[in-house]
């Protein structure tokens, strides 16, 4: 493609471009100093002698007063943190828990004339799986939030890759604060011995029982919640009674269970048969064949006699799953202790919400029976766990000089954050269970739950209005005996392994249980494809060891 | 003899039924995602019995309102900004670069012209998603430390409407070259006779004759910024609608019509685009202008 132009304009042209060039090479020289500005602008310290120290004395007000004049020393008048959490729409005291912490040490300063305040920005979203995923990817790149609440099974992965604190030794100062929390929860916030985080909730999985349904076919559900715990109420008498209640045509299910993997409730099949899913002498996952296949034999024997459907595991939740359990067409559900407030938030009920006295008539509640005659019954807990990002402070002021400081008050505002009555409303309004014995004994206090109730609450004021509305429907004295009788079942409870390998064992077990069901795999077919897809996947069978046979012998129901 | 084919009027009514066919997943999704944001609950099946006329959706959603009861609320208006803004960003940049560049493959022929359109093509190959890994470490490389939350904030915006522009370009610049090739030589060169510099033929000829291919261009990248999650996710400290509607879709916890309203609301500005400019569109993928 040739081209001619006279040679006169191509001078000029030349000249013009050569020109147009030296503007170019300038303008790139100042953006490049403008740069060099920014990355490396930091250098500019003041020369006088601050401190920049703070001994954590196990005195929250002295602490937090000798954190605010190292501060002030040091010209900072505002310290901003954020918080990322995650969850159902009544949860969101996991990050309010932190705003209110914010303005509770906002306060003392105040008081002590200390001239710097805490501001928090909150970041709460539906789904957990993605907030973990956010914080993994932006957390490297200095924009994760400070404080992170979620799942304790991320806990390892996020430990192990240095992405949160290291909380053990400014922990020491406050053990009388520590020893408060129920020691199995502090045990999931720990990683190799080393304390991560704080418990912010945990939950129970009742089995809950349809009162209604129950009275027509003669089951005595006031008696039921002693038979279980003592096992003399196992999974073959939850396949009679199911079947019963479907033959006599008082519901159209006999059980509704709960789907995917994220909420890992059909494990408790496995702990209730007595299996293992985690070995501690070699941190392996645990395939135990013999549970596995009772589990899905189990699953199997219900679908197929029409106790269960066989495509629940692509039930849409709002549509089909809850409006079947509220509206009394099944005996029993597997479900979660925040079932009790979400029923009375969420229009189920033929579009409307439950009445706190409609569940509390409706519904009774026991642990997850045993499997078999000697077995034990079980529960199951994903415990929240408050962790603080190992670059808390990060976009404060003179963050380097100040990093301790920064981060031994976000250190402090998770302890502030853990007070009986902040974890105590959380645990009301979202129906999970606290993780303190002070707030358990709070929920107890009839005036206390007036007030909250009433709103006569020490709480910031944009945090009184975020929970406005969740308080007027779930504050009530139906509720709080609610957690007070789940409460015992802690100490039945069984973890999911927080190993970092175990969502994608917990995928696979979906999968076997969908196919099962459906029929398109017989029970010893769905272990056989749980252990092949295991034994596929090189990373997974490193981390995962299979024990045990099919049984040979084994029937069910007994 | 005839000197144009035609066919048959019953022929052309099997393409278009085909055609309809085909379309039909598509049309019957986007139909129900609508409905629903206007619904009680989800509209799932076509006998719309779970259709239940509401506004409340589109309420909630345009206060910020992410549940019917609890949930905390949001600054939507805030994520539509900042939608917009990377969508504008995008634009901008890529219509500034692939005019240039377009222009200059178009009608310089420098060293390494040939070799820099093939690179382009394949440049064009790679999907975003697989370059991730080193723009990632670009980013840890340049981002500014120590500098506070709102100069992040506004680096963050800066690299990713760079980062996803970059990505559209190298389309860009061929899609503005095939314009610029249907421009007669003889304007330009009347221009320059005239004492026009190059850079004002650019400007005051070349660019008004290839409006339709810029308003191509700048549509496109305004799309693609719009619609971008995997970029905004990893790197923008702020939320976009994109990932606003990822983060809350979590079908256990979420009133999903109101996701389907945010979700209907992300789709309009693709809607109201297609229609507006659907003659540019056609005009620029036939990939010239009318003589």
């Amino acid at each position: 493609m040739g081209y001619k132009v006279p040679i006169l304009r191509i001078a000029i042209w030349r000249g013009r471009m050569k020109a147009l060039k030296g503007i170019v090479l300038i303008v790139t020289l100042l953006l490049g100093v403008l740069a060099c500005g920014c990355i490396g602008g930091e250098k500019g310290t003041s020369q006088t002698q601050v401190s920049s120290e703070v001994q954590l004395t196990g005195n929250f007000t002295r602490d937090v007063v000798a954190i605010g004049r190292v501060l002030e020393e040091n010209g900072i008048r505002e310290v901003k943190f954020s918080v990322w959490g995650a969850g159902d729409p009544n949860s969101v005291m996991r990050v309010y828990g932190i705003v209110e912490a914010g303005r509770r040490i906002n306060r003392i300063w105040e008081e002590k004339g200390i001239n710097v305040r805490i501001t928090t920005d909150v970041y709460y979203v539906s789904s957990f799986q993605n907030a973990y995923q956010e914080y993994l990817s932006k957390q490297p790149l200095g924009q994760a939030g400070d404080f992170f609440v979620n799942s304790y099974t991320y806990l390892p992965t996020l430990a192990e890759e240095g992405y949160i604190l290291d909380i053990t030794d400014y922990a020491q100062a406050y053990n009388n604060v520590i020893e408060d929390f129920y020691p199995s929860l502090l045990e999931a916030s720990k990683y190799r011995g080393r304390l991560y985080g704080l418990p912010q909730d945990t939950e129970a999985r009742p089995f809950y029982v349809r009162r209604d349904v129950a009275r027509k076919i003669g089951l005595d559900v006031d008696t039921l919640p002693e038979k279980v715990k003592k096992g003399d109420f196992t999974w073959s008498d939850v396949y009679h009674w199911s079947k019963k209640a479907k033959e006599s045509g008082a519901t159209q299910w006999g059980l509704i269970h709960r789907k995917g993997s994220a909420h890992p409730d059909l494990i408790q099949f496995i702990y209730a048969f007595d299996g293992k899913l985690y070995n501690p002498q070699t941190g392996k996952l645990v395939v135990d064949v013999p549970a596995i296949y009772k589990w899905l034999y189990v699953e199997w024997k219900f679908a197929r006699d029409g106790l269960l459907p066989k495509d629940i595991m692509s039930w849409d939740w709002a549509k089909q799953i809850h409006p079947t359990v509220v509206e009394g067409k099944t005996l029993f559900t597997i479900g979660g202790t925040w079932y009790w407030t979400e029923w009375q938030t969420k229009k189920y009920y033929r579009g409307r919400s439950l009445k706190p006295e409609e569940v509390k008539e409706w519904f009774g509640y026991t642990l997850f029976p045993a499997g078999e005659r000697d077995k034990e019954p079980v529960t199951l807990s994903q415990p929240f766990i408050w962790m603080i990002n190992s670059k808390a402070g990060e976009k404060n002021p003179k963050y380097q000089e100040l990093k301790d400081v920064y981060h031994k008050l976000a250190f402090l505002m998770v302890v502030k954050a853990s007070d009986p009555d902040i974890n105590a409303i959380h645990s009301v309004i979202s129906a999970h269970l606290p993780v303190r014995k002070e707030a358990t004994k709070l929920i107890k206090d009839e005036k206390w739950l007036n007030d909250l109730k009433n709103l006569k609450v020490d709480l910031d004021e944009r945090v009184k209005e975020s929970i406005k509305d969740i308080v007027q429907v779930t504050v009530n004295p139906i509720n709080a005996q609610f957690l007070a009788d789940v409460s015992y079942m802690l100490e039945y409870t069984h973890l999911a392994p927080a190993h970092p390998k175990y969502p994608a064992l917990a995928d696979i077990f979906t999968e076997a249980v969908d196919k099962v069901l459906r029929g398109d795999m017989t029970p010893e077919e769905g272990v056989n494809y749980i252990v092949q897809k295991v034994k596929a996947d090189p990373e997974l069978a490193r981390n995962v060891e299979i024990v045990g046979e099919v049984p040979k012998d084994w029937k069910f129901p007994e | 003899m005839k000197d144009i084919e035609i066919r048959s009027e019953r022929f052309q009514w099997i393409v278009i039924l085909a055609l309809l066919l085909a379309s039909l997943p598509l049309i019957l999704g986007y139909t129900l995602l609508i409905l629903s944001s206007f619904s009680k609950e989800m509209v799932t099946n076509l006998d719309l019995t779970s259709f239940h006329f509401t506004l409340e959706n589109w309420l909630y959603l345009l206060q910020g309102k992410l549940a019917i009861t609890g949930g905390i609320r949001v600054d939507i208006w805030r994520i539509v900004f900042n939608t917009l803004l990377v969508a504008l960003g995008v634009a901008l940049v890529v219509t500034l670069v692939s005019t240039m560049a377009g222009y200059s493959l178009s009608r310089i022929d420098f060293k390494g012209r040939k070799h820099m359109m093939i690179l382009l093509l394949i440049l064009h190959a790679f999907p975003g998603v697989a370059l991730i890994v080193g723009v990632y470490l670009l980013y840890l490389l340049t981002v500014p430390q120590g500098q506070g939350l709102d100069v992040l904030r506004l680096y963050s915006f800066f690299y990713v409407i760079l980062a996803r522009a970059a990505l559209e370009i190298p389309m860009s610049v061929w899609l503005m070259k095939g314009f610029f090739d249907t421009v007669p030589w003889e304007f330009e060169w009347s221009g320059i006779i005239d004492g026009a510099s190059r850079i004002e033929v650019w400007w005051k000829i070349m660019l008004p004759l290839v409006k339709p291919g810029i308003l191509a261009v700048a549509l496109f990248a305004f799309l693609a910024g719009w619609q971008d999650i995997i970029y905004v996710r990893t790197f923008l400290i702020d939320q976009t609608l994109a990932t606003f509607i990822e983060a809350n879709i979590e079908a256990e916890y979420s009133h999903m019509p109101l996701i389907a309203a945010a979700g209907t609301l992300y789709l309009l500005p693709t809607i109201v685009f297609f229609i507006v400019a659907q003659e540019i569109l056609l005009q620029s993928y036939s990939g010239g202008i009318k003589g």
